[in-house]
């Protein structure tokens, strides 16, 4: 009952296709759980079995205790998430108001329109028709229409994808608020800085199946290497001071010092070193191992930056 | 529930009937032009006999349509543009989004009606004699046939184009076949005999005797019993086969 979802060995195919592979996980209330992976690789159809949009070919889903695949509790569960999908296509017609007012309507609660524009930054553009607006702007008004209700499950389909910075900042602090007021959030992304900054826990997919997961600090500290200094110096040979810093290896002019300690202590003591041994700094770099090194550690892929 | 309804229903007014002239004006304007039309090209001028076939049978042909596009057409539309997938999330009872669309069509309907029956009187001395319950009776029930075998178009067809061309073949078709344009006396016996199975004949049929001639209701319980019939069937079909997603 601590978890608001728990997803067990969950098998989707399409045809020959199996885009969902055995994967199971569980999400606690109240944290914001993030579902890693490049495109293609599972995260729409596994959040699909999630809302009821897909039937799971074998292996099975519960959301607030209920089956989204049964009618009846589907329809209990309908009030209590919201949702915000990749590709929400609203009435060309409509304005922002009129989309507002008429979902409040089919969740049956008193419209709040302006208020919630104006949480999604489109409090000037009220009476902006759907054909006039950019597709990062149409999606701030799908997270309203996701929002509106206070659901206790939100799932974010990509929810960035096509965004500006603006857009993606609002979301962000959307969603940082959020998890303040204790929902809990499924999101997919294939953009690492966001799982990074959002998530209290990623899954990293690949090819349908879960290759990873954890914190994402307990990924990088697991998977993301170790942390490096490179350094360019005239006359510069790491002595045997710099030694217990970790391993040294040389290419060309520059020597690389792999640790794992705080990589910004190991910086100033090489520096120091340099500089006591009167050795002239051409280049210097530090590297402190992130959620992308993780990812492309354990899947063997870059992540593409294209939505 | 009725709020839901309520508040759908005037948002389909305003975004496809308020915000889209074009259409709206192509809506009215099509059966005026259609009786303008055929008033003289099936005579040699305005003269009640071809024009008074021509209104019910107009009004008819457009009850077909509305069932055909304005629900088929337009649900199979919803589904391509992801619209429908997006409702399906919410707590709307689906019987709620269609009876607010069928009651936009039927709106749309009677201003077509209205329009038509106005021109008819005033130029072309068309007069509706019926029963105006026994009208409105034989309007409804043909409408729910037309929306009911409509809406397995919209459940049958994967996308927007498919559908416009099942409703294309036969809605441009059946018009004629059925009475609505011309009548089918001038076919063979055999040839009218069978176009009378077709439900778009025994309704604009029953409706022209009734609205048009006077004739009661009463008389026209077996084409009746089997518009019915047409309805349940369409219904089921459709209740079985209509995908949201």
């Amino acid at each position: 009952m601590n978890d608001a979802i728990v997803v067990e060995r969950l098998v989707k195919r399409f045809g020959p296709l199996t885009a969902v592979d055995d994967l199971s996980f569980a999400v606690p209330r109240g944290t914001i759980f993030g579902l890693l992976g490049r495109n293609g690789a599972g995260k729409t159809t596994t959040l699909e079995c999630c809302i009821g949009l897909g039937k799971p070919t074998s292996g099975s889903v519960r959301v607030l205790d209920l089956d989204p695949t049964r009618p009846r509790e589907l329809a209990q569960l309908r009030p209590r998430i919201g949702v915000q999908l990749q590709a929400t296509s609203l009435p060309e017609k409509a304005n922002v108001r009129e989309v507002l007012e008429l979902y409040a309507a089919y969740y049956a609660i008193a419209p709040r329109a302006a208020e919630m524009a104006a949480r999604v930054g489109l409090d000037d553009k009220l009476d902006r028709q759907i054909a006039q607006m950019s597709g990062g702007e149409q999606q701030r008004l799908a997270l309203a229409l996701a929002l509106q209700h206070d659901p206790e499950v939100l799932f974010l389909d990509e929810p960035t994808a096509g965004m500006d910075a603006f857009g993606r900042r609002i979301l962000w602090a959307e969603v940082e608020r959020l998890r303040d007021a204790g929902k809990t959030i499924v999101l997919t992304t294939h953009y690492i800085e966001e799982a990074e900054r959002l998530c209290d826990r990623i899954c990293m997919i690949q090819r349908g199946a879960i290759v990873a997961d954890g914190t994402p600090a307990d990924l990088v500290a697991r998977y993301g290497g170790d942390a490096s200094v490179t350094i360019a110096a005239d006359g510069f040979t790491p002595g045997a001071d710099l030694q217990h810093l970790g391993t040294w290896t040389k290419t060309g002019e520059k020597w690389k010092l792999a640790t794992r300690g705080e990589p910004g202590l190991a910086l100033a003591a090489v520096v120091t070193g340099a500089n006591a041994a009167g050795a002239k700094i051409t280049s210097l770099d530090m590297h402190r191992p992130a959620l992308e090194d993780a990812f492309i550690a354990i899947t063997g892929e870059t992540i593409e930056e294209t939505g | 529930m009725l709020r839901m309804f309520l508040v759908q229903t005037k948002m389909n007014f305003v975004w496809y009937f308020r915000r889209d002239g074009e259409m709206m004006f192509w809506t009215l304007a099509m059966p005026v032009f259609f009786l303008v039309l055929f008033s003289f090209a099936f005579s040699t001028g305005p003269n009640s006999g071809s024009s008074s076939f021509l209104v019910p049978g107009i009004i008819g042909a457009q009850v077909l349509s509305s069932g055909f596009w304005g629900v088929g057409v337009m649900l199979a539309t919803f589904r391509e543009k992801h619209l429908l997938r997006r409702v399906y999330l919410t707590p709307m009872p689906p019987a709620v989004f269609f009876a607010s669309l069928v009651v936009y069509r039927v709106a749309l309907l009677v201003a077509q009606a209205t329009i038509l029956v106005t021109v008819g009187a005033l130029v072309f001395h068309v007069h509706i004699i019926g029963n105006p319950l026994e009208i409105v009776a034989i309007l409804l029930l043909g409408t729910a046939t037309f929306v009911s075998l409509g809406t397995i178009i919209g459940a049958l067809a994967r996308t927007t184009e498919s559908a416009n061309n099942i409703a294309s073949i036969l809605t441009v078709p059946l018009a004629f076949l059925s009475d609505a344009y011309v009548p089918i006396d001038r076919f063979p016996h055999a040839v009218s005999s069978a176009l009378r199975l077709l439900p778009s004949t025994q309704f604009i049929d029953t409706f022209r005797d009734v609205s048009v001639y006077g004739q009661s209701l009463a008389h026209y319980g077996a084409w009746i019993a089997l518009l019915v019939l047409w309805t349940i069937a369409g219904t089921a079909i459709s209740a079985r086969t209509f995908r949201w997603i």
